[in-house]
């Protein structure tokens, strides 16, 4: 059976407004979320960082999980201080179920 | 919904950033109101913190409060006879019988990661009904989790977690800080309402505690600001 979705709609603030690339904060998001919740955890939240939607300038992005993870991948989130050696914070712009109305807050 | 933390050191207690800096980041992140903590050693810096958080209240367009971390019984009871100079009195948890005063005491609001440095969590059944008695929030502190990982992190988490068994059964307010001391581990509101969540609390629940349970506290502060307030549960009628 399909899942529910959950995009969660989030910006990168960092030091001196460094840009960070896509695979930069795919590994990080990945590293934080295997140490945090494991590998069989993060299974269950078929959490997935969207290519197409990462914004390197207003370093703005969108996750994709199901709908009974969202407070996990938050969490994880909240965990993840450190990108290389710049010291970044999340801000979580919007939660929502459809990808057209997260599209719409970030543009 | 507005959202306050009431646990940043900034560079006048143990942290590392500004005043300033640590008041744009949160309101960035969508706060209305943080609390400023310090300790006693600092007390004669709290005229200067004052000055600096009312001029940047106004400017920045959020509400600051002062604090006093107590780390020992003599601290708490200085820090008690003095409770009309500061607005939030926190106890910092960690020893059994500190904790236990803390949660005996009606001026103290927080007190602040009960099972700090312990094997045990800190907490027991007879102190929650007794922080649900006197009104003294239990602090989940984010950046205990944040700073720690691998096994530590776990023990932290289930500690935490006995401890926000015993307050959802005893009805004792919970509240969730950042114990920030730089503003880079501030964290977004969602960010603490997640953990929160993972952590055993509902999601209406978790709301409550960087909301409800801040807004109480902020209710008390107003009261002992009047003229006519003498002590917790006393005050001048005419």
């Amino acid at each position: 059976m399909r899942e529910k979705e959950r995009y969660i709609a989030f910006q990168v603030i960092s030091e001196e407004d460094e840009e960070f690339t896509y695979p930069d904060l795919e590994s990080a998001i990945w590293n934080t979320m295997l140490d945090f919740l494991g590998e069989e955890g993060v299974s269950k939240t078929s959490v997935w960082l969207l290519k197409d939607c990462w914004d390197q300038k207003t370093q703005k992005g969108i996750l994709r999980c199901n709908n009974k993870s969202v407070e996990e991948v938050i969490a994880s989130l909240g965990l993840i201080d450190r990108l290389g050696d710049n010291r970044i914070t999340f801000k979580i712009l919007k939660i929502s179920g459809t990808i057209k109305s997260i599209r719409e807050k970030l543009c | 919904m507005n959202f306050y933390d009431f646990h940043v050191h900034s560079e006048f207690s143990e942290g590392e950033s500004s005043i300033e800096e640590i008041t744009r980041r949160a309101k960035l992140l969508g706060y209305k109101g943080i609390c400023f903590t310090t300790y006693l050693d600092n007390k004669n810096k709290i005229k200067k913190t004052k000055e600096i958080a009312l001029n940047l209240s106004k400017k920045i367009g959020i509400e600051i409060f002062i604090g006093f971390e107590a780390r020992n019984m003599s601290e708490l009871e200085k820090l008690i006879k003095s409770r009309r100079e500061y607005d939030v009195l926190l106890v910092k948890g960690s020893d059994l019988l500190l904790n236990r005063k803390a949660v005996e005491t009606k001026e103290v609001d927080i007190l602040t990661h009960p099972e700090y440095n312990r094997r045990d969590s800190g907490f027991n059944h007879v102190m929650a009904e007794l922080a649900t008695e006197n009104h003294v929030a239990i602090e989940i502190n984010f950046r205990e989790i944040l700073n720690s990982s691998k096994n530590t992190r776990a023990n932290i988490m289930h500690k935490i977690k006995n401890n926000v068994v015993l307050c959802k059964k005893y009805r004792t307010p919970v509240i969730i800080c950042s114990g920030a001391v730089t503003h880079w581990q501030l964290r977004d509101p969602k960010v603490l309402m997640s953990m929160g969540c993972l952590l055993g609390l509902e999601l209406n629940e978790t709301k409550k505690t960087i909301s409800e349970v801040p807004e109480n506290i902020i209710k008390m502060i107003k009261e002992r600001r009047d003229e006519k307030w003498i002590r917790p549960g006393v005050k001048v009628v005419r």
